[in-house]
């Protein structure tokens, strides 16, 4: 019975996915971004790839949400310096004719019906042994933790990990290129909207306590510093959009501290391991839950401030060129 | 019961492919929003039936992550509102 629900759930994927890049307007391509990621994270539940639902879930729906509603600000206000009309009636994007009818429309297809194939075929055979599977589950005792994603991810290649969060701090530094590294003015007048700052009062604990769980627990189940990084940024966020911005209260060393304490501490005990003669990030068996859980913690601050920094960044920038 | 569970994620299911009609006609960004805040509780809804039906409590997990995170979308969005309005750009 559960194919019913699957195919049901394949078909409105690759429906809200076609939709998502023929919608004429830029909102109903947004939200419909936000219903495919729905869909999404259900669809890797379906599969069993819980931690993956988890951080499709916190960024899809979270992060990459408020990013795009101020970019969708800003969109209505470049094209419409004038109309103040809520609705983004006036990005709608110029469409001359069906895109299947063009050249690149037939290219498009062709690529597609390939790909397909290809899939069906990489489909077709799954390898009998199960891939990897066996391997991590042979080694998980000396990998310090019991959660099989999170002993690939910050063990046995922790140094993806680790390159990942080179490539967040990256997105930030790309963004500061852009807009140049901002002094914040500190507000001094206290924040308006009563049911804002309740709402902030109440969620903020909550944010932080699951956070943290998510945190802890990813070395017994699903969870991980990426999901939790995305927790905790949502409190700055929510800090920043009620008129308490955080980034202003801690001062600028404390910030570019937090920002590469992660990664920093990461390369360190690398290159600790390879001075005491192991290779990079081979831990000791007996320590590695305890050295684990410190990455774990130092990436999920520092990855938390970058979104928050990416988010205020562009934010302040919008803010600086609407005026 | 397995039908009975399959027939609740469905109906479900079907509820996220009729919310879609106001995501495309909504005359405003507020109505688009609100859908999808429909399909983060349906979403949630599925979660836990899913979870009460594979007895794996790590889906609750995904659910309360979905549902901790919705408020910042209405809170975003309402702080873009204000600035569309030109009170506080």
């Amino acid at each position: 019975m559960s194919v019913l629900i699957d195919s049901l759930l394949a078909i409105l994927i690759v429906y809200l996915a076609l939709q998502c890049l023929l919608a004429p307007r830029l909102t109903q391509t947004v939200f419909l971004f936000f219903a495919f990621g729905l869909a999404l994270a259900l669809a890797w539940v379906r599969l069993g790839a819980v931690d993956v639902a988890i951080t499709e879930a916190a960024i899809a729906s979270g992060f990459l949400g408020v990013l795009f509603l101020d970019a969708l600000r800003d969109f209505s206000f470049i094209t419409s310096g004038k109309q103040e009309s809520s609705d983004a009636a006036n990005h709608s994007v110029s469409k001359k004719k069906p895109a299947f009818l063009s050249l690149p429309g037939v290219v498009l297809v062709l690529g597609l019906g390939l790909f397909l194939l290809i899939t069906l075929e990489a489909v077709w055979k799954v390898p009998e042994s199960g891939g990897l599977t066996a391997a991590t589950e042979a080694l998980l005792p000396e990998s310090g933790v019991e959660n099989p994603v999170t002993a690939v991810l910050l063990n046995f290649r922790a140094y993806d990990t680790w390159l990942e969060m080179g490539v967040i701090l990256l997105g930030l530094l790309a963004v500061m290129a852009v807009g140049g590294i901002k002094i914040f003015p500190v507000h001094r007048k206290t924040p308006e909207d009563p049911v804002l700052q309740q709402v902030i009062l109440f969620f903020t604990p909550i944010l932080f306590l699951f956070g943290a769980f998510l945190l802890y627990f990813g070395k017994n189940g699903p969870g991980g510093a990426f999901q939790a990084a995305v927790l905790w940024g949502a409190i700055g966020i929510l800090l920043h959009l009620g008129g308490r911005p955080v980034l202003t209260v801690i001062p600028r060393w404390l910030s570019q501290l937090l920002l590469i304490m992660g990664i920093g501490f990461f390369l360190m005990l690398g290159f600790l391991l390879l001075a005491g003669g192991a290779s990079l990030f081979e831990y000791p068996p007996s320590y590695a839950g305890v050295l684990i859980l410190i990455i774990e913690t130092l990436a999920a601050i520092s990855i938390a401030v970058t979104l928050v920094s990416v988010f205020v960044h562009l934010n302040q920038l919008n803010k600086e060129e609407s005026n | 019961m397995d039908v009975f569970f399959t027939i609740v994620i469905v109906f479900l299911l079907l509820n996220i492919a009729v919310g879609l009609i106001r995501v495309w006609r909504g005359p405003t960004v507020a109505d688009r929003l609100l859908t999808t805040q429909l399909f983060g509780t349906t979403g949630m809804a599925i979660l836990l039936v899913l979870a009460g039906y594979l007895e794996d409590p790590d889906f609750l997990n995904v659910a309360i992550t979905f549902n901790v995170l919705a408020i910042l979308l209405v809170i975003g969005l309402v702080k873009v509102w204000k600035k569309k309005k030109g009170e506080s750009p």
